[in-house]
């Protein structure tokens, strides 16, 4: 356990002692606010229109309409940035020769590899961390006579969706970080893992019977989606776990692996 | 203290080592020897518990190296060819890393890296970045990670390579002070190493197999020839034991 955390700390260290974590806190940052500020003033004139109506106005609310589009597209920013902050996590130990290191004091793999883990979860937890800015102002400055402006049961699951998405997401980029010495390798192919599980849901159009059902559920979105909409599912919860604990386990393989080469 | 038995490791079908046996007594100081290529790094992997042999037995203090790892990597400080370190860490955060990793905590942990920094004097160092330290600094920075958790038998993949004729003087000085407390086997391809750190006994290894297994005295002796007035220098009982 002590172990495990200090290569946690260790990697954090290295994270926020480096450039390139900042360039992806800022970029996920940035990348959401203007998205946010384009659904707020999507938002605006929803309801100037549906002022002009009798009756309208109906279902407009910023949980729907800026929340829950937001978060939806936050998916695409982690599945394209995740792989860039993952990639490091075991190549580097590689190239620099830091992992005989590793694989010599009295540790064993598994403790490896959920220290990198952990400390890959905390950064991808700091990145959606940033985002909390924006349901705050949405709050602070859409509350009415009416009531609050967010339903924060239905923005709390959303988080929850997406950090359960994103700890998947960095399981899967530390197994491709475990392949090779080299970050390219890395991140080629934990982009173009996550990006067959993301578009894998397209597949399901036109297919009929079991294979729609199999291809449906195999996809990021059909379980990301109930979170947002502030359910709760088991079986959601199921798919996220089983898609880290198998990367998790993959990499412990690979991690042992590298002994009997 | 160490016990290598048989030892034979191939990477697929080409054979690193084939074979190899030796002893090593506690509180000795052992070089092993031989050209590039000859599977110096390959012993000392297994040895470390690094990687598996495909056959054979090695024991240190006592411990199977396949069947104990945990028990053998407690109890041994393992220098690699290439230093293992962090560059973007200060020399004191990458010790107190790897003394983490030995099961080090608290006071005891901060007190050996001390120890350690300073028996490597390196203790005015310690707050530099390892990136900016020279290659000599970086050795040291590498030795002091071996001598964390003091432990008996130390390893050390050509702790020379790469440095200038000053830090060669320096390391080999410290290899030599290290001996007095822990067993020390190192691998090297330059000869005058072992004279200069007293080696007492040398493994000449070639082509992944020993081919001379002997105290130093002993191997001079041993190939000095008939009728010769001098002895033979290390240099030449080195070549003619590894010609291919």
């Amino acid at each position: 356990m002590r172990t495990t955390w200090a290569i946690c700390a260790k990697d954090l260290r290295l994270y926020l002692t480096t450039w390139t974590s900042y360039i992806l806190l800022a970029a996920f940052a940035l990348i959401s606010a203007f998205f946010f500020q384009r659904l707020v003033i999507e938002f605006q004139y929803a309801s100037m229109q549906a002022m002009q109506q009798e009756n309208g106005g109906e279902g407009l609310n910023l949980t729907d309409w800026v929340m829950s589009p937001l978060l939806m597209n936050m998916t695409v920013f982690l599945l394209f940035l995740l792989p860039v902050l993952t990639m490091r996590l075991l190549s580097e130990e590689k190239r620099g020769k830091t992992l005989d290191l590793l694989m010599t004091t009295p540790i064993r793999a598994s403790e490896i590899v959920l220290g990198k883990y952990a400390a890959g979860v905390v950064m991808m937890l700091l990145m959606l961390a940033t985002t909390l800015l924006f349901p705050a102002l949405l709050s602070h400055f859409g509350a009415s006579a009416d009531g609050p402006a967010l339903d924060w049961y239905s923005v709390g699951s959303g988080y929850l969706g997406l950090a359960l998405l994103g700890s998947a997401f960095v399981s899967i980029g530390l197994l491709c970080s475990s392949f090779s010495a080299s970050q390219i390798v890395a991140v080629a192919s934990s982009f173009a893992m996550l990006l067959m599980l993301y578009v894998i849901g397209l597949a399901a159009r036109g297919q009929e019977g079991l294979w729609l059902k199999a291809l449906e559920f195999m996809a990021i979105n059909t379980h990301l989606e109930p979170f947002i909409r502030g359910i709760v599912r088991s079986v959601d919860l199921c798919y996220f776990a089983s898609l880290t604990g198998v990367g998790l386990i993959l990499t412990h393989r690979v991690v042992e692996a590298q002994r009997w080469q | 203290m160490i016990e290598v038995e048989g030892l034979t490791k191939l990477y697929r079908d080409r054979v690193a080592i084939k074979d190899v046996s030796f002893n090593v007594a506690r509180g000795k100081i052992v070089a092993f020897l031989g050209p590039n290529g000859a599977g110096k790094s390959t012993t000392l992997k297994i040895l470390s518990g690094y990687m598996p042999a495909t056959s054979g037995r090695a024991r240190i203090c006592g411990y199977d190296v396949f069947e104990q790892p945990m028990q053998v990597k407690r109890r041994i400080g393992y220098l690699p060819e290439t230093p293992p370190v962090y560059p973007d860490l200060t020399v004191r955060e990458y010790l107190l890393f790897v003394g983490r990793l030995k099961g080090l905590h608290g006071a005891a942990l901060r007190r050996e890296v001390s120890r350690c920094a300073a028996r490597v004097h390196i203790a005015d160092m310690q707050e530099r970045l390892i990136a900016n330290l020279s290659k000599g600094y970086v050795q040291r920075t590498g030795l002091a990670q071996a001598l964390l958790g003091n432990p008996e038998v130390l390893i050390l993949d050509e702790p020379t390579v790469g440095l200038d004729p000053r830090q060669i003087g320096e390391v080999r000085q410290l290899i030599v002070e290290l001996a007095a407390e822990h067993t020390i086997i190192l691998s090297t391809h330059i000869l005058s190493e072992v004279t200069a750190t007293c080696c007492e006994h040398v493994v000449i290894i070639n082509q992944g197999r020993i081919v001379a297994n002997d105290s130093l005295a002993g191997l001079v002796q041993r190939s000095r020839r008939p009728g010769a007035e001098q002895t033979d220098s290390l240099e030449t009982i080195f070549l003619s034991l590894t010609e291919a």
